[in-house]
């Protein structure tokens, strides 16, 4: 037995020293990286005036306004999408408010635009407080609000 | 709660509006909240300045309009302005 075992041994050694190298392990799979999705559209800025270039953006930004002013909203929005913006213009007199005009834009944004809304009322605006409200969407809460004077 | 469209409030019924975008083929409409006695003629008339121009109106508000003779207070309509 002895002698079969010192005969077995070292060809096993040998069969284990011949033995045909490990095939190198296969490359890792590339793991795909996820496109992140575009932003979704948001108001980036916006500033009030009287008057708006070829560009859509106030010339003048102004809070105060005369009574024949045409009164323009310049919004900027940023991302990728579509995009509904609203906006709605208010008097405001105290705790009481009346509605002055509510106005949409609704486009493909394909990175960044400039918006322009305007109201304007022939016989005159009345003196006071107004505001205008931004919103994106069909949200509740408005995106950004702006508070400007009359008179 | 704040009280909306009190009676001692200014008149903006007259108040002209508009938009525009620097995106391209960019849809403009205001909102307009029906009162009663109002057809979509005469909406028509005081928004776009012309009573025949209630077609556009109608059609814009196809999905909540069927018939164009109905229309009811308090119903908020979209008038194109593109």
């Amino acid at each position: 037995m002895k002698k079969l075992a010192a005969i077995l041994v070292p060809l096993v050694l040998v069969a284990a020293a011949c033995k045909a190298p490990a095939p190198p392990p296969p490359p890792p799979t590339p793991v795909a990286t996820p496109v992140p999705p575009p932003p979704p559209v948001s108001v980036a800025a916006v500033t009030l005036g009287n008057a708006i270039g070829a560009d859509k953006k106030v010339t003048a930004p102004s809070e105060t306004f005369g009574t024949k002013d045409t009164i323009y909203a310049s919004v900027d929005t940023a991302g990728v999408g579509p995009a509904k913006v609203r906006a709605l213009w208010t008097f405001v007199k105290g705790d009481k408010t009346a509605k002055v005009d509510e106005t949409t834009i609704e486009f493909q944004s394909s990175g960044t635009a400039t918006n322009e809304f305007h109201i304007a009322k022939p016989s005159g605006w009345p003196k006071g407080d107004y505001r205008v409200e931004i919103f994106l969407g069909d949200a509740a809460a408005p995106a950004l609000t702006r508070s400007f004077k009359v008179g | 709660m704040v009280p909306e469209d009190d009676d001692d409030m200014p008149d903006f019924s007259d108040v002209q509006s508009g938009a525009s975008s620097t995106a391209p083929a960019a849809q403009v409409y205001e909102t307009y909240e029906v009162k009663s006695g109002d057809s979509l003629s005469k909406i028509a008339k005081n928004k776009l300045g012309d009573a025949s121009a209630w077609k556009k109106i109608f059609e814009a508000n196809s999905d909540i309009l069927k018939d164009p003779n109905k229309i009811f207070p308090g119903q908020k309509l979209k008038i194109p302005k593109s």
